[in-house]
């Protein structure tokens, strides 16, 4: 008789028990929120500024419409209002109306410290209206003094460009990686802690019974990689849609796809630390002792956290390309350097292909500790299990 | 392989050897349990029990001989059939007791309708039905007790194998889980628990296996090994003589002591007689009878020597 597979009856329990916790959906909950929250007010903040420029009496017109004119010329939105008198421009600046008031074109007010860019463009254009009225006064055509004054303002050349794409893409796999980072801890000490659960309530030997510890294994790893993966596509897809819905992204063809990067690099990765971690939850019994077996693992997870954040401003570092082929380094830096194409093609596939292959060595070491050690009690040592036979 | 069991409706355990490291658990151990028998596995702590019914169940491997149901070797498939209760119970302590016995009657291969009916036929059987969407840490140990068992029971197994089922349970437990191994053994189950409570095997079973460091010293119908064992008992009891005159009785050796006396095993040509007279003597004789020696007198007969 063939025997039935059981393990994607115990990745249904992983995934229905723990997507059902009430637990798992605060946290998501407050998770959205948050994120949401972040993505509204960035937007809010990095929202190109308007002043308010108020203008009374004569010679004020003049210097109204220079600032006007001069402010869109340098992308800076400026908008005049014409106001009766001096008291009326006082109180608007007071009362945060305008950001600057010019009285008569001889005075500009302002409520405490002066708008620098808005108070630089009135002295320009209130330098440029007073010495046309002396050029004329002197004899000169007005003809003559505006080919004089009215001049393009000199090219920037930058030295390093700000780059708007690629800036984008780096705030975007900054993201990325926070994500990935809480993503690959929080499933994999679920998966850690899920088998110690079974081992301290000791439910585990009714379910060797029938289950092989393989299966048991391969299930619960499935199942919680599967819950995991659908909350990373829901903070994605939800962060995504708020950015989009507040005009944040202004590339999000690109945003999209290295939304499927952090996926794609959040499965690989999950497979290789989800093996280690059932190993760090196999060999204890005691969720008290988990934090020790555990701790090897946290430190690999945190230094390739640290990694992938340097890599997200300085992607071609030697540590940021090392980092990005080795299997416990590369979900977390791999994705960033894609994102900011900074990665060759040899590269992106050899990290895949030594992420594959060294989880797919990994779980039959993995699962043999595992299986060995579920029905011995205590701080099991791995050396020992290894060298000793199957229960 | 041919075998002369071959086709009968027992689970046989044949040869078993295990051994951990340099200790010998179970040296060559072999029983069966008929479909429709209640068995008890008895023996002191540390015998085997445990080991032999793990390897029954497969959760332990056996380094030599092999389990057989209806003559044939058991695998994996065969062994979802079985129903196991563990020494140590085992439950999801934050999973719902519903859901937790859908999930184990789904892993012993019920198909999901099925398996929802009869976890809810279960609770509803063992009166924990109200409990059902609980979690099965917040229910009493009792009732947990009666979720583990519903736990072996929920997939209708063909085997029952349980392991000190009757551990902790309160006298309303014990009937209450009684009457149910008995309700599976007539209903054609082989049915074999261990158990230290002797007199209760006593009192459920036919038949027992009687282990003791990883052999087993004895088995059969409970009859048969009383009728084995030769020797003599006599209950005797004086009123208010308190226990220990029976000590000053020659030819006889105290087995149980009672208030006022006690079971003594006879001496060769010693007589019943001789000790009702010594009784006399001592008092007015409240107890006499000839007894039969009981499951607790021939586990000490058959361990203790």
């Amino acid at each position: 008789m063939k025997e039935r597979s059981l393990w994607p009856i115990v990745a249904r329990r992983e995934f229905v028990e723990r997507a059902r916790d009430r637990g798992f959906q605060v946290s998501t909950s407050i998770t959205l929120v948050l994120l949401v929250g972040i993505v509204v007010i960035s937007a809010l903040f990095n929202r190109p500024t308007t002043f308010d420029l108020a203008v009374v009496g004569r010679g004020s017109d003049a210097i109204a419409r220079d600032v006007a004119a001069a402010a869109k010329a340098l992308d800076i939105g400026v908008q005049v209002h014409e106001l009766a008198d001096a008291a009326g421009a006082r109180r608007a600046v007071a009362g945060g109306d305008a950001d600057a008031a010019v009285v008569d074109g001889e005075r500009i007010i302002v409520h405490a410290s002066p708008p620098a860019q808005l108070v630089g463009l009135i002295q320009a254009a209130s330098l440029r209206e007073r010495s046309k009225q002396a050029l004329v006064s002197g004899g000169l055509s007005e003809q003559q003094v505006d080919q004089a004054l009215l001049q393009a303002p000199l090219p920037v050349e930058a030295l390093e460009p700000v780059n708007a794409k690629h800036r984008e893409a780096a705030s975007v796999a900054f993201v990325g990686v926070l994500v990935l980072y809480g993503q690959l801890f929080a499933y994999g000490y679920w998966v850690a802690s899920g088998v110690v659960e079974e081992k301290s309530s000791r439910v585990v030997e009714v379910l060797l019974a029938t289950v092989r510890p393989s299966h048991l294994l391969r299930g619960k790893i499935f199942g919680i990689g599967l819950l995991g993966l659908a909350q990373l596509l829901l903070i994605g897809v939800v962060g995504f849609l708020t950015a989009q819905a507040v005009g944040t992204l202004d590339f999000p063809s690109e945003a999209v796809a290295t939304l499927g990067l952090v996926l794609a690099w959040f499965v690989l990765g999950f497979f290789f630390y989800a093996s280690l971690f059932a190993v760090a939850g196999s060999i204890v019994t005691r969720q008290e002792d988990l934090q020790t077996t555990m701790t090897p693992l946290t430190i690999l997870i945190v230094a390739s956290f640290f990694i992938g954040i340097s890599a997200t401003s300085n992607p071609d570092s030697t540590l940021a390309v090392v980092a990005s082929l080795l299997p416990f380094s590369s979900p977390l830096v791999m994705p960033t350097r894609i994102a900011l194409g900074n990665a060759a093609s040899w590269e992106i596939v050899a990290s895949i292909v030594i992420s594959v292959a060294s989880t797919a060595a990994l779980i039959p070491v993995a699962t043999k500790i595992y299986s060995r050690a579920l029905l011995r009690s205590g701080r099991v040592r791995i050396r020992q299990v290894l060298r000793g036979r199957e229960a | 392989m041919s075998d002369p069991a071959a086709g009968a409706r027992a689970l046989e355990l044949l040869g078993l050897v295990r051994r951990f490291g340099d200790v010998v658990a179970l040296d060559d151990v072999s029983f069966s349990v008929q479909a429709g028998q209640m068995v008890g596995f008895v023996g002191p702590n540390g015998a085997g029990k445990t080991t032999a019914m793990r390897i029954a169940l497969g959760v332990l491997r056996t380094d030599a001989g092999e389990v057989r149901w209806l003559g044939r070797p058991v695998d994996a498939e065969t062994r979802r059939r079985f129903g196991y209760m563990p020494e140590e119970r085992g439950l999801y302590p934050k999973m719902r007791v519903l859901d937790q016995l859908v999930y184990l009657a789904r892993l012993h291969g019920l198909e999901p309708e099925d398996a929802r009916a009869r976890a809810a036929a279960m609770v509803e059987a063992l009166g924990v039905a109200e409990r059902g969407r609980d979690r099965a840490e917040s229910l009493s140990l009792g009732n947990q007790q009666r979720v583990q068992l519903a736990a072996a029971l929920v997939h209708r197994p063909e085997v029952l194998v349980l392991d000190e089922p009757f551990s902790g349970l309160d006298p309303v437990g014990v009937d209450v889980l009684s009457e149910m191994l008995r309700g599976q053994a007539d209903a054609g189950v082989p049915v074999v628990f261990s158990s230290h409570q002797l007199d209760l095997v006593e009192r459920l079973c036919e038949s027992v296996v009687m282990i003791d460091r990883g052999r087993v010293v004895a088995s059969g119908r409970i009859e048969d090994l009383r009728a084995a064992d030769p020797r003599r008992l006599v209950r005797v009891e004086v009123s208010g003589a308190g226990d220990e005159w029976l000590g000053r009785v020659n030819g006889v050796r105290v087995t149980e002591p009672l208030p006022d006396g006690g079971i003594v095993e006879l001496s060769d040509g010693v007589s019943e007689s001789a000790v009702l007279d010594a009784a006399r003597v001592v008092g007015s004789v409240r107890h006499f009878s000839v007894v039969r020696p009981s499951l607790s007198e021939i586990f000490r007969r058959q361990v203790m020597r």
